[in-house]
């Protein structure tokens, strides 16, 4: 439904997003995940039309979306990332607005918007100024309007952002309804939402796609491909000779000593290995009092970190990938 | 169509529903008031020189000037930087609409409001009228010469509007603006050429307000403001087009 075609968009000097490329399938929820400032709304934007790709292509149901920008732009409805509204009118009048904007006939409008306001739960608020309104209602709000005219592809920027626990269910809950009948491309930095509710991910940090897949193909890739701590006992061997010696093992990617302790050491294995026990036999061999021997496999969140954290923050704070984590 | 009825519609509910307009709305009348009680005032007065009070009033004095070039700012500095503040721009732009219809859409209703804000002149031609025969002519002339150009002025603003996310950058280019449309005529003494004369002489507001409080009918100054509104509301739009294509 949705093609982008090396998506690039360049701010001066600076890459914001590089050569990007994706389908989002008719009738599927795609979600775009990536820590703040990866490029997901630059890239939600070229999608909608509002920001020009430098270079690259977008076509929506094969049409061109700025050769044929008006009567694409029909087809999509945008819920922005920033949720602006119009502060003095009132709900039902903003989202009477946004319809006509669409192009919908007045008494098309008056039927749909009972309907919209009960399936957005804004029943209550209708005749509220949208000034007064909770960023939860806000955000209901945007994306009533987004839906209102019924469009065939849905585009949200991080929907459940800066709501409550109990309004992000209910949002999420409304996703997914939508997704039975129109086809999502959405932006968060939320994991679980994604593994909720779409049906493929695209992971992308500083501009680039990192990793696509569903969230079930992007767990399995890593799989088996087990992180493992080891402790060893303060003081028992030099930590140069320990990584090394471990690094030996068959198995054994890599080895990384924490820089707090240096005891303690954390292997990435190769594809479906498991090196513990010659983990365990080398300790004996060498005499080394082994304190602390665990796996851990990757979940989609360890995936997600690992792909995103930037190489100077690995060895320092991960800033970004705890935050996503969080 | 039906895109630039529903910014029209949306603008319209913005200026009507917000206290910025009835301020306006209140301070344009406050001074109108008192420009016209002062031009009565100084008419009543034996020595004073024969005059017709609605002449004075449109043309001729400073009075109108100050009136147009404030309102001719103050209407216009939200309609599109407010937009572009807050974000709105961005689902109004993904909409199937296109520049041309966004742009015509404010501008026609900063039209209407401004056309609003002079309506209520209308009772001084009624207390004139009251006391004295008035002659059509040039009452009709004069309010044609308001609304061509304030048609001007506010296309301006509109502009202006579109190159700053700050109302009052907006403003300030507006005003700025303005004051050279103004005041370019009112240089024509100052230049030797000819050519130069001829050219700021057709430009020379104040001549043309003049000209129309006295009844005279010049379809050029007409086609002037309409070819100026139409430049300024074709660069608005390619304004927006740029912010699109940068």
């Amino acid at each position: 439904m949705i093609e982008a075609h090396d998506l690039t968009r360049k701010y001066g000097d600076f890459i914001a997003v590089g050569g990007v490329s994706f389908a989002v399938p008719e009738g599927e929820i795609v979600g775009i995940l990536g820590p703040n400032g990866a490029g997901k709304t630059t890239t939600i934007r070229m999608i909608t039309g509002f920001l020009p790709p430098t270079s690259g292509r977008v076509t929506l149901g094969g049409k061109d979306l700025f050769g044929d920008s008006v009567a694409v732009r029909r087809d999509i409805g945008y819920l922005p990332e920033s949720v602006a509204l119009y502060p003095e009118l009132r709900v039902e009048e903003y989202l009477q607005y946004r319809a006509r904007l669409e192009g919908m006939e007045r008494s098309a409008i008056r039927k749909r918007l009972p309907e919209i306001l009960d399936r957005c739960l804004l029943d209550e608020v209708r005749r509220q100024v949208i000034g007064t309104l909770s960023k939860g209602f806000r955000q209901r709000v945007g994306l009533a309007a987004a839906i209102f005219h019924d469009p065939k592809v849905l585009v949200l920027d991080e929907p459940t952002v800066g709501l409550d626990p109990k309004q992000i269910v209910a949002i999420r809950e409304l996703i997914r309804e939508l997704g039975e009948k129109h086809t999502i491309l959405l932006s968060t930095h939320i994991l679980p939402e994604v593994e909720l509710l779409c049906s493929r991910v695209l992971i992308i940090d500083r501009g680039r796609i990192v990793a696509e897949g569903t969230p079930q193909a992007l767990r399995e890739r890593f799989k088996g491909r087990l992180g493992i701590s080891v402790e060893l006992a303060e003081g028992v061997a030099p930590a140069d000779v320990a990584a090394e010696a471990l690094g030996a093992l068959p198995g054994v990617g890599s080895v990384t000593v924490d820089p707090a302790h240096s005891g303690r050491f954390t292997l990435e294995c190769e594809q479906g290995s498991d090196p513990r026990a010659s983990v365990f036999r080398l300790a004996v061999e060498r005499g080394w009092t082994l304190t602390g021997l665990a796996a851990e496999s990757a979940s989609l969140e360890d995936v997600f970190v690992r792909l995103t954290t930037r190489d100077d923050e690995a060895a320092g704070a991960p800033g970004s990938a705890s935050e996503v984590a969080a | 169509m039906r895109g630039l009825l529903a910014v029209l519609g949306r603008e319209l509910r913005a200026y009507f529903f917000s206290p910025l307009a009835y301020i306006v709305l209140t301070f344009f009348l406050i001074v109108q008031g008192y420009y016209f009680s002062l031009i009565v005032a100084y008419l009543s007065d034996p020595r004073a020189a024969a005059g017709k009070p609605l002449e004075l009033f449109f043309g001729q004095t400073i009075f109108t000037w100050l009136v147009l070039l404030f309102a001719g700012t103050f209407l216009t500095m939200r309609l599109i930087s407010e937009e572009l503040r807050s974000g709105t721009i961005e689902t109004l732009m993904t909409a199937p609409v296109t520049e041309t219809q966004v742009v015509l859409g404010k501008y026609f209703a900063a039209l209407v409001f401004y056309l609003f804000l002079w309506a209520p002149t209308l009772v001084y031609v009624a207390i004139v009228r009251a006391v004295t025969p008035v002659d059509w002519g040039p009452i009709a002339a004069s309010y044609l010469g308001i609304v061509g150009i304030g048609a001007l002025f506010l296309a301006v603003g509109v502009f202006a509007s579109a190159t700053s996310k700050n109302q009052i950058v907006a403003a300030i280019v507006t005003f700025s603006c303005l004051l050279v449309l103004f005041s370019a005529g009112l240089m024509e003494n100052l230049f030797q050429s000819e050519a130069a004369k001829q050219i700021l002489g057709h430009m020379n507001l104040w001549q043309h307000m003049d000209d129309w409080s006295k009844g005279i009918v010049d379809t050029r100054r007409i086609v002037y403001y309409a070819t100026g509104a139409g430049f300024f509301l074709f660069l608005t739009g390619r304004a927006l087009a740029a912010k699109k294509w940068r």
